[in-house]
């Protein structure tokens, strides 16, 4: 885990609700892993008062960028920042997903839940897994590559529905290992209940309200189910990966 | 080189620069040598593990962040043998915060961590605004605070820190009731209460209603307590609430705080500590001063 005060390389605009912010940086992503995140706020500005969680989208040689979906005054500030402008960043953060080696895997995200899956695909390649990919969104603009299978609920673009829609046929007729998810809690707690039915591993990535990022405060609590009763894990440091079976999803 | 070293009850501080309760931890070792600072105050203790409040804990606002954490802790027997040994390569002074349901409770865990030597003080935490019996129920009523810094006292010879809650109409009379008790230290404020109401579900943006508010929102209620407080008591003050930079920290200084402490600023920017150390050294030597002539030299009029 590092502090470090950075200026933007690139902030590239995918369209109206997404852009990819780059940093240059060597030393926090020789220390990532998929599903882990930095702690992003913008220095120039003292509001927001707390940086927010970003997950690793990719690493490659000499920068770590950041898949943002723009939503709130953080990321609309972020979304604006120029080339050389600076940003602070805190990570990397967390746990990230356990990487099988030699097997099938699912991976399911949904609108921004999209983020961590191309670092992990990466890793999940370099150990000979076989990857179907399923992506949900609700329309054109949460589409970010033509190379997987596209759900819409509009319908405009790739099959019309969600993407939760053809996993109990993938997970009946192929030997699924292990299946990631990455997007609304809806979606999770979906994609939970189909797992469970099959009997397939399941690790999903959390995303909640954070502050210290690494275990502090205790403000990022996750509602967990072991050994019959509900405990409270800490989604930053415990997590942000957990065993997508336990989590207990709230109505 | 200005001179950072004060004297605080008992202890010696290498800087008047310290960290709020339940913002800071062993885990900012990672980044930084925690030795530098003044002093090192641990996340609240209670006699029997707390899994704290349901989710949501945290709204943030303009200006301040709302928790309700609940002093989610694991006990003073698991913080004994799990926790206290990390802090002990830290050559700087070790606050546990401490917290019970009832003046009994109190005094138990000071009994059970009254043999660590590592250990300098105690931060009686009488003002948690997110728990229901503990913390505030002692904060707010004068002769309460008595007993419990008198029975207290009786136990222990480490410094006693007394937090105090902003949430009260007469602050002076809680510190007056904790100095005349045998406290060595006044520390204020913890968090000053407050709501956030989600429109679209028409409840509070934090699970459990009212919580805590914190930031640079709260600095200028901070402020004024401390000068209170500071023309109550004889007994020195470390000062808190919404501190994010070297002026901040001049100003509760200037009213009468001997050290200070950052909460909220560490989320910001987890270095703000050191950044406010450099900072007061260069302020004092820019000025030729020293921390003597600045602490208290505040004038309302």
């Amino acid at each position: 885990m590092q502090f470090k005060i950075l200026p933007i390389k690139e902030n590239r605009k995918l369209n109206s609700r997404y852009f990819v912010l780059k940093v240059p940086d060597k030393s926090i992503s020789a220390q990532s892993q998929p599903g882990q995140f930095c702690e992003i706020k913008d220095l120039e500005s003292d509001e927001p008062l707390l940086p927010r969680p970003f997950s690793i989208y990719k690493v490659e040689e000499n920068t770590i960028s950041f898949l943002i979906k723009i939503v709130g005054e953080t990321t609309r500030n972020l979304s604006q920042k120029k080339t050389a402008e600076m940003i602070s960043i805190l990570g990397p953060l967390g746990n990230g997903f356990k990487i099988p080696k030699n097997k099938s895997v699912l991976l399911i995200s949904g609108g921004i839940g999209y983020a961590p899956f191309p670092f992990l695909k990466n890793k999940l390649q370099k150990n000979g897994n076989e990857i179907q990919w399923l992506h949900g969104g609700k329309d054109k603009y949460d589409i970010f590559s033509y190379d997987i299978t596209n759900y819409t609920e509009d319908g405009s673009i790739g099959k019309k529905g969600l993407v939760t829609d053809d996993m109990p046929f993938i997970l009946g007729k192929n030997d699924i290992h292990t299946v990631f998810a990455c997007g609304p809690n809806q979606m999770l707690k979906k994609v939970s209940e189909i797992c469970e039915f099959y009997k397939v591993e399941l690790q999903v990535s959390m995303e909640t309200i954070m502050a210290c990022g690494m275990g502090v405060c205790c403000g990022c609590i996750i509602k967990y189910a072991e050994n019959g009763e509900v405990i409270y894990k800490k989604a930053c440091k415990d997590g942000p990966v957990f065993d997508g079976r336990k989590v207990v999803w709230d109505e | 080189m200005s001179n950072l070293e004060i004297q605080i009850g008992g202890m010696k501080w290498k800087n008047p620069v310290t960290v709020a309760s339940g913002t800071f931890g062993y885990e900012y070792d990672e980044l930084f040598d925690l030795s530098q600072l003044g002093a090192l105050v641990t996340k609240t203790i209670t006699l029997n593990p707390k899994k704290g409040n349901e989710p949501c804990r945290l709204a943030e606002t303009r200006a301040g962040l709302l928790n309700s954490i609940g002093l989610q802790n694991p006990g003073v027997e698991e913080f004994i043998t799990e926790k206290l040994i990390k802090y002990d390569k830290y050559k700087t002074n070790l606050v546990v915060s401490i917290s019970g349901s009832t003046i009994d409770e109190f005094c138990q865990i000071a009994d059970k961590l009254n043999p660590y030597d590592n250990i300098d003080a105690y931060e009686i935490n009488i003002s948690c605004p997110n728990v229901e019996k503990e913390g505030l129920a002692f904060g707010v009523e004068a002769e309460v605070v008595r007993e419990l810094i008198a029975k207290l006292r009786a136990t222990t010879d480490k410094d006693i820190i007394v937090k105090l809650t902003p949430n009260v109409t007469k602050i002076e009379e809680i510190a007056r009731a904790a100095a005349e008790s045998g406290a060595d230290i006044i520390s204020l404020i913890n968090t000053v209460l407050g709501l956030a109401v989600d429109i679209e579900t028409k409840a509070s943006r934090i699970k459990n209603g009212i919580a805590g508010y914190s930031g640079p929102a709260i600095k200028p209620i901070a402020l004024q307590n401390v000068f209170r407080v500071a023309q109550a008591v004889d007994i020195p003050i470390i000062g808190m609430g919404g501190i994010c930079n070297t002026e901040d920290a001049l100003e509760f200084l200037m009213v009468g705080a001997s050290a200070v402490a950052m909460g909220t600023a560490n989320f910001s920017n987890p270095l703000i500590t050191l950044d406010i150390i450099k900072g007061l050294e260069m302020y004092l030597g820019k000025n030729n001063t020293n921390l003597r002539e600045i602490i208290g030299s505040f004038k309302l009029q």
